[in-house]
């Protein structure tokens, strides 16, 4: 029997191009930046904006192996930060504020479930609607105010950073990313999810219960949004509007750049994990540069068709030879 | 309209008469596999060509690259001499050939209408469908097959043997001169056999160029002229159906001599007491299905297609809702709410599409051997590796499966091995199954490992479990199984014992009104 070393099945993977794809991207912004994107001050940025996006990808990731996306994580994020705001203006103590953040975010990937699996909608419909129901409701219930958040133990845990550098939120995102990619590529939960994923009917039929697994996987999903707002207010000391913008598309990018596939089944955290790296860095570097939006926008677009193209190109050579 | 389609059909005739078709020393690889090694043969018009091999022979391969899906690594085509360079299936298509493959290709959520045209919608200049004769030629289509269809009808919801039917008739529409079939009957019953066979007689007098790939041998006699053998990606020889017998087949294929298949089987004698025994079992397509499975029997279903076996099986298994009636196993009632509580009670059922409801294709061998077992696989949190790879292995070797790697792709098997995958699934030890259904296990298995399966069943039959056997290949089911329950339009026609069945008696009870 042939059996393909570690090695080797490591240098014909995605992750391995991606991998050196960030490599070309750290050293070509350096250049470009004259140095500026290996200072201190931007690897913190970069380090920031990760936080988020991480907490947005795993959840993204664990979906898309099934074969589901959910639109309404951004919204369910933007949702907690005023909400968890709005709590601990009121005097709640912090622990029961994130609870309920919680509670009220598992709620919504609740619903998302119960709409897809029991009434059949489509999963892209369902959360598109829902992202636009929690955005209305965010204005409805908590107005267009900011509002400041005082509490100093969540201050802190929001904007302090291990050696000045590392932010204690990042040490929370990687803890879940290993933590779920451990889930994922070794338990009996996650192979369940790429066995549901890949075809649903034939795992039903050998004793797997698809329906089960996507009330876990959108409340999980919806539930990590919500910690994620929960930590963006913190680190902005306040619950603000449209905090994050779409911020499940980066994820959901990352994680295709990654592997991960629209049809479910495939791909894995690790990818996804640099994946959004290389997103995120080249976002930040094209900042740095002082690139207009519209210019990022265009960027981030065609760098994911432009991964896409590569490793068909890369595949396709691999079946040639 | 019709007049039209006459018109082109005698043009294209007289244009393929003493056509040639050849193939030149065609070589191909995939990783870790030689799937065709330097092939050449020549087909002549007006004569059906067999292409005959194991499981993994290379078959299917070499009609992928008929159809421009594949291009070889080496060799080449030749239509009247005249080499063919095919980059696309279209160009094969507008060269005159057309392939139907192993694998359906049919878009399910589409009208059969829309699918008999699937690849080349006919519309006006202006881009509109010309939906009026879509309709008309599809109608007359379906009733040159003489078959019942709504062409209008949703694909998926017809029975898998219709759908081939029209997988089939959408290579005819395209009156091409050169048609390939990879195992058409391997999802028919006899009824459609017959009209398939018609036609293909139709077609050959029409002069066209005919390739047939199936398993099984009685057809390759009944219909092919001429065949041709590969063993492991060679051919070994080409010779004419009139001047061979089975056994001169067999010996070419597998490499040695398999001796007569259901008496060389080593039986159950013991049967033991009741295991499962189902009461007026109604559900939508079923109506008061009432039988009884013993210990150490095997129980084999007949019947037409749509005769409700498979929703027997699938009703037992908690597939299904049931409307009403009683599964009592181990003299228990059960009622299972989903396959999970079919499994843990011990039961295990093989599904009979396998693309649809067996194989998970873009996972590994390995993913879909262990696929029910995952769960006995936990170690600590995690999964055991090293159980799974056992196991694995295990079922290759216990069904000969041919691949390279254990973390193969399944899609990319060939499609008797894929089965195999199944079955190894299915009967590995660590199911600890009371009661085994298998709904057409046999479907694309090529002889020799066919007379293994039969023997694994008996085995089991040997071990005291109860065994269903699903298969729409008569001679099969009337030699296995102990009993032989036949059906017809969702209701239980008569019950046979071994002794007493015969390929007729099974027959009238199969089409009784
Ligand atoms: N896309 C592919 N990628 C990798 N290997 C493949 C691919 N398609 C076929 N093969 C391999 O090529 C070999 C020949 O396969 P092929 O499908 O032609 O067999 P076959 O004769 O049609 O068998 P069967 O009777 O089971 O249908 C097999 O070992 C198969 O695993
Ligand atoms: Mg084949």
């Amino acid at each position: 029997m042939l059996k393909t070393s570690r090695a080797q099945k490591f240098i014909k993977s995605k992750v391995f191009i991606l991998l050196i794809l960030l490599v070309l991207e750290v050293v070509v912004f350096t250049i470009l930046s004259q140095g500026l994107y290996v200072s201190i001050i931007n690897i913190r940025n970069i380090l920031n904006s990760i936080v988020i996006t991480a907490f947005l990808t795993v959840g993204a990731v664990l979906l898309m192996v099934r074969g589901y996306v959910d639109i309404s994580a951004s919204a369910v994020g933007c949702f907690t930060t005023m909400m968890v705001a709005t709590l601990l203006a009121a005097g709640m103590p912090w622990p029961i504020a994130i609870l309920f953040c919680l509670i009220a975010s598992g709620v919504v990937g609740f619903v998302n479930a119960v709409l897809i699996t029991e009434c059949g909608f489509q999963p892209f419909i369902v959360t598109m609607a829902m992202a636009q129901v929690l955005k209305g409701l965010q204005y409805i219930i908590f107005g267009t105010n900011r509002i400041d958040i005082k509490d100093p133990t969540m201050v802190a845990l929001g904007t302090q950073r291990i050696g000045g550098l590392v932010p204690y939120t990042l040490v929370l995102a990687l803890i879940c990313i290993i933590v779920y990619g451990f889930i994922l590529s070794k338990t009996y939960f996650g192979k369940s999810i790429y066995m549901i994923g890949g075809n649903p009917q034939a795992a039903k039929l050998a004793g797997f219960n698809p329906k089960k697994m996507a009330y876990i996987l959108f409340i999980n999903d919806s539930i990590l949004a919500g910690l994620a707002g929960c930590l963006l207010a913190f680190r902005m000391k306040a619950g603000a509007l449209d905090s994050i913008t779409n911020g499940q598309f980066t994820g959901m990018t990352g994680a295709i750049l990654g592997g991960v596939s629209f049809g479910g089944g495939t791909g894995g955290m690790f990818g996804a994990f640099i994946g959004m790296l290389v997103i995120s860095g080249f976002k930040t570097g094209l900042t740095l540069l002082a690139v207009p939006p519209w210019w990022m926008t265009f960027g981030s677009g065609a760098l994911l068709l432009f991964a896409l193209a590569f490793d068909r190109f890369a595949s396709f050579r691999r079946t040639k030879s | 309209m019709a007049q039209e389609t006459e018109v082109k059909t005698s043009v294209m005739n007289n244009g393929s008469q003493g056509l040639t078709l050849e193939v030149d020393n065609i070589s191909k690889s995939f990783p870790g596999v030689k799937a065709l090694q330097n092939v050449s043969f020549k087909a002549t018009s007006g004569k059906v060509l067999a292409l005959l091999g194991e499981n993994g022979a290379g078959k299917s391969t070499l009609l992928k690259v008929l159809s421009g899906d594949i291009r070889p690594d080496e060799g080449e085509v030749r239509i009247n001499g005249v080499p063919q360079k095919f980059d696309a299936p279209v160009q094969a298509i507008q060269a005159g050939v057309s392939v139907i493959y192993q694998e359906r290709q049919l878009v399910p959520s589409m009208s059969v209408i829309e699918n008999i045209y699937c690849g080349d919608l006919p519309s006006t200049k202006a881009g509109i469908l010309r939906k009026r004769e879509m309709k008309q030629t599809a109608e007359k289509i379906i009733s040159d097959f003489g078959l019942d269809i709504d062409p209008y009808e949703k694909l998926g919801r017809l029975s898998t043997a219709h759908q081939q039917m029209v997988e089939i008739m959408k290579a005819y529409r395209r009156d091409s001169k050169i048609i390939a079939f990879d195992e058409p009957t391997a999802s028919l019953t006899d009824t459609e056999v017959t009209i398939l066979f018609d036609l293909i007689k139709r077609l050959k007098e029409e002069g066209k160029i005919i390739l047939y790939v199936s398993h099984r041998l009685a057809e390759i006699f009944q219909i092919t002229d001429e065949i041709v053998v590969l063993k492991d990606g060679r051919m070994v020889k080409q010779l004419n159906t009139a001047e061979t017998n089975e056994a001169e087949l067999i010996k070419a294929m597998v490499g040695r001599d398999i001796g007569d298949t259901y008496s060389a089987l080593k039986r159950n004698d013991k049967i033991g007491d009741v295991l499962l025994e189902v009461k007026n079992l109604t559900t939508d397509a079923i109506h008061d299905v009432s039988f009884t499975l013993h210990r150490g029997e095997i129980v084999g279903f007949a019947g037409l297609v749509g005769a409700g076996r498979t929703e027997v099986v699938r009703a037992i298994f908690g597939a299904d809702p049931i409307k009403s009636g009683e599964v009592i196993l181990d003299g228990e009632t059960v009622h299972f709410k989903q396959p999970k509580d079919a499994i843990e009670a011990g039961i295990a059922l093989c599904p009979e599409d396998r693309k649809e409801q067996g194989l998970i294709r873009f996972r590994s061998v390995q993913d879909n051997v262990c696929l029910p077992v995952f769960q006995k696989m936990k170690k600590g949190l995690i999964l055991d590796r090293k159980k799974q790879e056992a196991l694995t292995e295990k079922a290759i070797e216990k069904y000969s499966i041919r691949t390279p790697s254990l973390e193969k792709l399944v899609v990319e098997l060939s499609g008797g091995n894929q089965q195999k995958v199944i079955l190894g699934r299915w009967t590995s030890e660590l199911l600890t199954t009371k009661l085994l259904i298998l709904d057409e296990p046999t479907k694309g298995i090529d002889v020799g490992t066919k007379a293994e399966i039969y023997q694994i069943l008996c085995d089991l039959a040997r071990e005291g479990k109860g065994v269903i056997f699903i298969s729409s290949e008569l001679p099969e089911v009337i030699n296995i199984a102990d009993t032989i329950i036949v059906m017809h339009n969702g209701h239980v026609t008569g019950t046979l014992a071994r002794a007493d069945a015969t390929e007729e008696k099974v027959m009238s009870l199969a089409m009784l009104d």
